[in-house]
């Protein structure tokens, strides 16, 4: 007598939609050895199915909300890119335009440079994909803190917007400063990281 | 209600909020789902992957989709059957990305043809473990997960004829392995 092979006992558990099922369903019916088998099939599933929950051994929360936040940041910052540029076109045409003393020419073209300075960096950060990579703990803390601080320089910048003209320019350049020297130290965390793992 | 349903309502009792509240950009919300997911989540990566730091880095790439991608979820599936096809995803993608299984077939072929020799019993747990990935991922999504063959091939890239084989062979090992063979 031929027995069910494991294919054919499988095809048992598949509710009769596996093709040579029915021909399987009616030997089994006359074979106890296969009923056997089929049962020691049906508890060895049980006892896989039982088996205790396996848990992380660490909390990896930290981790992914970091990673998360670096993505959310890198969406803002190819927004904010597009913005700037929007906003370089119009200080450029405002410089062209508008007649004024040469320390506020030079507050703007100084400021034009800046802008220009944090596109590339952005730019050569975006390079390294930052959303893409997985970070360890401390790195992922300075970069999380390197972002909220030009997330807040970022905010800042709005409200420079609504100043008086003079002390408007002093305060967005330096602001745009400080937002290149931020992102200087962004870029180089991550371009130190990815020389050390060999990327 | 569905298996998957069943269970959600169990790990995150308040999903439909919990949900709308992430997909407005939540911190807390995003880590309230994390924390609901996470031991299955876990436990299925791990039982597909070779190492807890695999299994773990399938959790962190698990979740940073959902977080990213709540807001393509549909909710007349279950959150929990979403999850977990993702999870499944990245834990075959991580299979793959490693490339251990033509070595560990290899592996698997000698390790069986000794225990069939010495006829040692195994333990359930260690049984497992001798499978190769690619079955042992197979028994897991079919048997404990439930996924129909179509649904792993799917996953997997290959056919269901493949997933059926691959089920049919670990089976067929586990058996041995753990001392079930009897003469007929």
């Amino acid at each position: 007598m031929t027995h069910l092979t494991m294919e054919g006992l499988l095809s048992l558990r598949e509710a009769g939609l596996e093709p040579g099922a029915a021909s399987a369903r009616e030997h089994l019916e006359g074979c106890p050895a296969c009923q056997a088998e089929l049962d020691r099939l049906h508890q060895r599933v049980a006892r896989i199915k039982a088996l205790p929950a396996l848990r992380p051994g660490r909390d990896r929360w930290p981790q992914t909300a970091a990673r998360l936040r670096v993505a959310r940041r890198a969406r803002r910052q190819r927004v904010a890119s597009l913005i700037g540029l929007a906003a370089a076109a119009s200080i450029a045409a405002a410089v062209l335009v508008a007649p004024r003393g040469d320390a506020a020419g030079a507050g703007e073209q100084e400021i034009q440079a800046v802008m220009a300075r944090s596109q590339a960096l952005e730019s050569a950060l975006s390079q390294y994909h930052p959303e893409e990579r997985m970070l360890d703990g401390r790195t992922a803390g300075i970069a999380q803190e390197l972002e909220d601080r030009i997330a807040h320089v970022d905010r800042e910048l709005e409200m420079a917007d609504l100043l008086e003209h003079q002390s408007r320019n002093e305060q967005v350049l330096k602001l745009w400063r400080e937002r290149v020297g931020l992102l200087d130290a962004l870029v180089d965390v991550h371009v130190t990281r990815a020389s050390n793992v060999g990327l | 209600m569905t298996g998957t349903r069943v269970m959600e309502s169990y790990l995150l009792a308040n999903a439909e909020s919990v949900v709308a509240r992430a997909r407005a950009g939540e911190e807390a919300a995003l880590e309230e789902l994390y924390r609901a997911f996470e031991a299955p989540v876990y436990n299925l990566a791990r039982r597909i992957c070779r190492t807890t730091e695999d299994a773990e880095d399938v959790l962190q790439e698990t979740f940073f989709e959902v977080c990213r991608s709540i807001g393509r979820y549909r909710e007349e599936g279950s959150l929990w059957g979403w999850v977990r096809t993702i999870a499944a995803s990245k834990a075959l993608m991580r299979l793959r990305r490693n490339k251990y299984r033509d070595t560990d077939e290899l592996q698997e072929d000698a390790v069986g043809h000794r225990r069939e020799d010495t006829a040692l019993r195994m333990d359930l747990e260690a049984a497992l473990e001798r499978l190769s990935e690619t079955s042992r991922a197979v028994v897991w999504l079919h048997d404990v997960e439930g996924y129909t063959h179509e649904e792993i091939a799917g996953m997997m890239g290959k056919t269901p004829s493949f997933s059926k084989s691959q089920l049919a062979r670990a089976h067929q090992r586990l058996r041995r392995w753990l001392g079930e063979e009897v003469e007929v």
